[in-house]
């Protein structure tokens, strides 16, 4: 999808997953092995009362379901959903923690389009992104920022 | 560092640098396969023909490699409380298999909520090195840190 062809307001559910207990705990093991988020009898200690995910095991998990969305979309309508390479993230919120068993859907919100000075063949998209549970409760939440190709020759 | 570090053990402008993490080519691998499954992340040849230039790890896979550089530099020293997200996060460099990196953080914001008595904020500004001394990446995150 060329950055010309990206309509801000459009939302896309991206997926849903429910996180298990082994799952998080083999995700911090080698990326953020503090007590709470590997050992069950130390979370249960702790302010948290039990087993969480390390936030960055929720970004990671968005961004998976990110890419399986923009790749089935590719295939059903042989157009790649908004994507491209990413530049960073702004105003990451983890506003409750992931315990196993938590069911989240994760979305996609385009919020913006930005001109580039510095890179006339792209441009910079965007997007409000969250994590919500079934009842809607907010988990997860932030800017994400992709830079898009622009048509060639201004479409 | 032997004690545990509380909030106030911090002040502006303090720095702590840290870690060596040797990133593999199966590694990147395995974590874009289970979490950023784009060619560029997967294979060489696929990396090749983006603007990275090659294979080069997902961006969240370089955040979770910084995490674990400050949980084991510095995390595991602190009466921590736990995170509440990041300001921001930029990727500024490839993250290639055979790099090493390593961390280096500034304390650039002390807050101490009055709802919460018993933590405070403290902000770092990280910026993440590879083997010549390029920034890889660059975050500004808060840690809550128990006070003292």
């Amino acid at each position: 999808m060329w950055f010309e062809e990206i309509e801000i307001g459009t939302k896309r559910v991206l997926g849903t997953h429910t996180f298990t207990q082994d799952e998080i705990i083999t995700f911090a093991k080698r990326y953020d092995p503090q007590n709470f988020h590997i050992d069950p009898d130390a979370a249960k200690a702790s302010m948290f009362g039990g087993i969480i995910a390390s936030g960055w095991h929720t970004m990671a998990m968005w961004m998976r379901y990110a890419i399986l969305s923009r790749q089935r979309e590719a295939a059903e309508r042989g157009v790649e959903g908004p994507g491209g390479v990413s530049p960073g993230f702004e105003d990451v919120r983890w506003q409750k923690p992931v315990r196993p068993g938590d069911t989240l859907t994760f979305t996609m919100e385009t919020v913006g389009k930005r001109d580039l000075a510095s890179r006339p063949a792209l441009g910079l998209v965007l997007s409000r992104n969250e994590a919500r549970g079934p009842d809607g409760t907010l988990y997860m939440s932030f800017t994400g920022k992709g830079l898009v190709p622009r048509k060639p020759n201004g479409g | 560092m032997s004690d545990i570090l509380h909030f106030e053990d911090f002040h502006i402008g303090q720095t702590f640098a840290f870690g060596r993490y040797a990133v593999t080519k199966e590694e990147i691998v395995e974590f874009a396969s289970q979490f950023d499954p784009q060619p560029h992340h997967l294979s060489e040849e696929a990396g090749k023909k983006t603007i990275l230039g090659g294979l080069s790890a997902s961006g969240w896979h370089i955040c979770s490699m910084a995490m674990r550089m400050m949980v084991d530099g510095l995390i595991r020293h602190m009466a921590n409380r736990g995170g509440v997200g990041s300001r921001e996060g930029r990727w500024m460099k490839p993250v290639r298999p055979g790099d090493v990196l390593r961390l280096e953080v500034e304390v650039t914001e002390l807050k101490e909520p009055q709802s919460l008595p018993d933590i405070g904020f403290v902000t770092f500004d990280a910026r993440v090195f590879n083997q010549r001394e390029q920034v890889a990446m660059v975050s500004l995150t808060p840690i809550v840190a128990k006070r003292g």
